[in-house]
């Protein structure tokens, strides 16, 4: 295919496809309520941007949803990058039949859809349902499979030399796990990391059982109750929930702007594969 | 054994135990008593959980929810997937090559991928409503056109699969990209010299070669809309009527409901349904990669 007819497809693929649904949820967003209710795609006639900013920050819950989302997705993400690696190392590297029993159990939540009634009964149980800790420790147990999964493929292409090498210097496992596995992994963990950072900040159906209260609440479930609100009582405010998603999804794409190029890259050129 | 292998063991259970422990405790012993919860008349009522047999089931058969989710469901997953690895496919072949331009645009569709579901469906419920951008642009050609996209009982489904298409066909598209890049040139320049033509190169050649990477992507994008939920809440609800009533929709109304066995029972037909088709669809894709 001719280099500039391809550039046209795609072109012509990539406005309706990414930009008009992004232009349309930006410029609504700055609308007033009858403008945004027409769901034009032209520029406001009346300026709202700031109006309709301020109203979900004050009423949308955001700041306690954003504080919430980091709270609970950045420690989630330390710790089933770290454990799981840990647990990979071992399941890579021992022969034991115990072991191999231990490994099947933990990859089976990469298949299997995790149960959330039983869950909501165990938190109960424990006397931690409904808050921010149990959330968390569920979003822990039900994802380290897929890195346990992804780290113990990886680390059995890795040749043990260096480690049995490192362990005859007198080096102890934990400074061998730090010094060699845990940089050996570096490709699989960065590419694993940002797929569980998405799913994890975008997770909503274990928030919407799970975290009780405004307090509580991630911003996807802020949204959802924000959005709700809006729908069931008036019509849709468009401008309001448009404002809403803006602020909501606005943290990862900021976030994605600094490391896109290494995350793309990385992605395509292979780094899951199944 | 001797004393120093016993020692080795025993640290390999240090690093192994966090997570083993973690996913015992907050997936697996869920997922059991998942089995069990639903066959009991586990309700928000009282407090005592008692075995009922195959109620909750036969129950939910009767008032017409659970053929209705199974069936809306698989449709759901069937076209997201179809969709999905059609759209994914195409774009990567267009984006194959690392050029600057081609970059740029990787990067500009992964964007959907890091909006949740839930915006993605506010977003589309917008983009799709009666006086949405879609219709404006079909009313340029039918005046008047109004069609409620998302509140028909024939296009609702296949609008809420689309969705879920849209919001990762970014990465699924990457997925495809690394598949194609893994093949060698020289093969493709044998079937050209050979004269072969760009669809038999794709079809005969590269497609088969994709297998691996084809493979990954069908079984992710199936399993993962079996559990689809969030587009549908934000979006149709399930309605009109019960079109777009997937089985965690039917699992939400029956827990908002306080029948907690009922809502079990729905969770267990989705483990089924990802054992009973999703092991299938693995193992017959597998070999098919091995014929390739």
């Amino acid at each position: 295919m001719n280099e500039w007819a391809r550039r046209v497809i795609l072109v012509a693929i990539a406005v309706p496809w990414v930009g008009i649904p992004l232009w349309m949820l930006l410029v609504n967003s700055a609308k007033p309520y009858t403008e945004a209710s027409r769901l034009g795609l032209d520029l406001p006639d009346q300026w709202n941007l700031v109006e309709n900013y301020s109203r979900v920050m004050a009423e949308g819950n955001y700041a306690v949803a954003l504080a919430n989302s980091l709270l609970i997705a950045v420690p989630t993400l330390a710790c089933v990058i770290v454990l799981g690696s840990m647990a990979a190392w071992a399941f890579a590297r021992s022969r034991r039949v115990s072991m191999k029993v231990a490994y099947n159990l933990s990859v089976l939540s990469v298949l299997l859809p995790p149960a959330i009634l039983p869950t909501i009964y165990e938190l109960q149980v424990l006397g931690i349902d409904g808050t921010r800790l149990g959330y968390f420790l569920v979003m822990v147990g039900t994802r380290l499979g897929v890195v346990v999964f992804l780290a113990t493929g990886f680390i059995r292409t890795m040749p043990p030399d260096l480690e049995e090498a490192a362990a005859i210097d007198g080096a102890s496992r934990p400074q061998i796990y730090r010094l060699i596995i845990m940089p050996g992994l570096l490709p699989v963990l960065l590419v694993g990391g940002v797929i569980l950072i998405i799913t994890i900040w975008n997770e909503f159906l274990f928030a919407l059982f799970l975290l009780r209260g405004a307090g509580a609440a991630t911003l996807p479930l802020a949204l959802y109750r924000f959005s709700s609100t809006s729908s069931e009582f008036t019509a849709m405010r468009w401008e309001l929930i448009f404002a809403h998603v803006v602020l909501t999804s606005l943290p990862l794409i900021v976030v994605y702007l600094f490391v896109q190029k290494r995350l793309v890259s990385g992605l395509s050129e292979g780094a899951i594969k199944g | 054994m001797t004393g120093a292998t016993r020692t080795a063991t025993r640290r390999w259970w240090h690093f192994a135990a966090p997570a083993l422990a973690l996913t015992i405790g907050f997936f697996l012993i869920p997922f059991l008593l998942n089995v069990y919860f639903a066959f009991t008349d586990w309700t928000g009522f009282t407090a005592a959980i008692a075995p009922n047999g195959l109620d909750n089931f036969i129950g939910l058969a009767e008032a017409g929810i659970l053929g209705n989710a199974i069936r809306v469901t698989v449709f759901y997953a069937v076209i997201a997937m179809i969709l999905q690895n059609a759209v994914s496919l195409g774009l990567a072949l267009l984006l194959q090559r690392t050029t600057a331009f081609n970059s740029w645009l990787r990067t500009l569709f992964f964007i959907p991928v890091l909006i949740s579901p839930l915006a993605a469906g506010y977003i589309w419920g917008a983009l799709l409503s009666p006086v949405g951008p879609l219709n404006q642009a079909i009313g340029l050609v039918v005046p008047g056109f109004d069609f409620a996209w998302l509140g028909s009982g024939g296009s609702a489904l296949v609008s809420v699969a689309f969705i879920d298409v849209w919001k990762w066909s970014g990465l699924v598209t990457l997925v495809y990209i690394a598949g194609l890049n893994a093949i060698p040139p020289s093969l493709i320049e044998a079937a050209m010299i050979d004269g072969a033509s760009a669809w038999q190169r794709f079809w005969r050649v590269k497609f088969r070669l994709l297998a691996p990477a084809f493979t990954f992507s069908v079984v992710v994008t199936f399993l993962g809309a079996l559990n689809a939920f969030d587009i549908v809440q934000a979006t149709t609800r399930g309605g009109p009527g019960a079109a777009t009533t997937v089985l965690n929709i039917a699992m939400f109304r029956q827990y908002t409901g306080g029948f907690f066995g009922s809502a079990s029972a729905l969770s267990l037909v989705i483990t089924i349904l990802v054992v009973g088709i999703g092991i299938p669809l693995i193992a017959f894709l597998r070999r098919r990669e091995v014929e390739a």
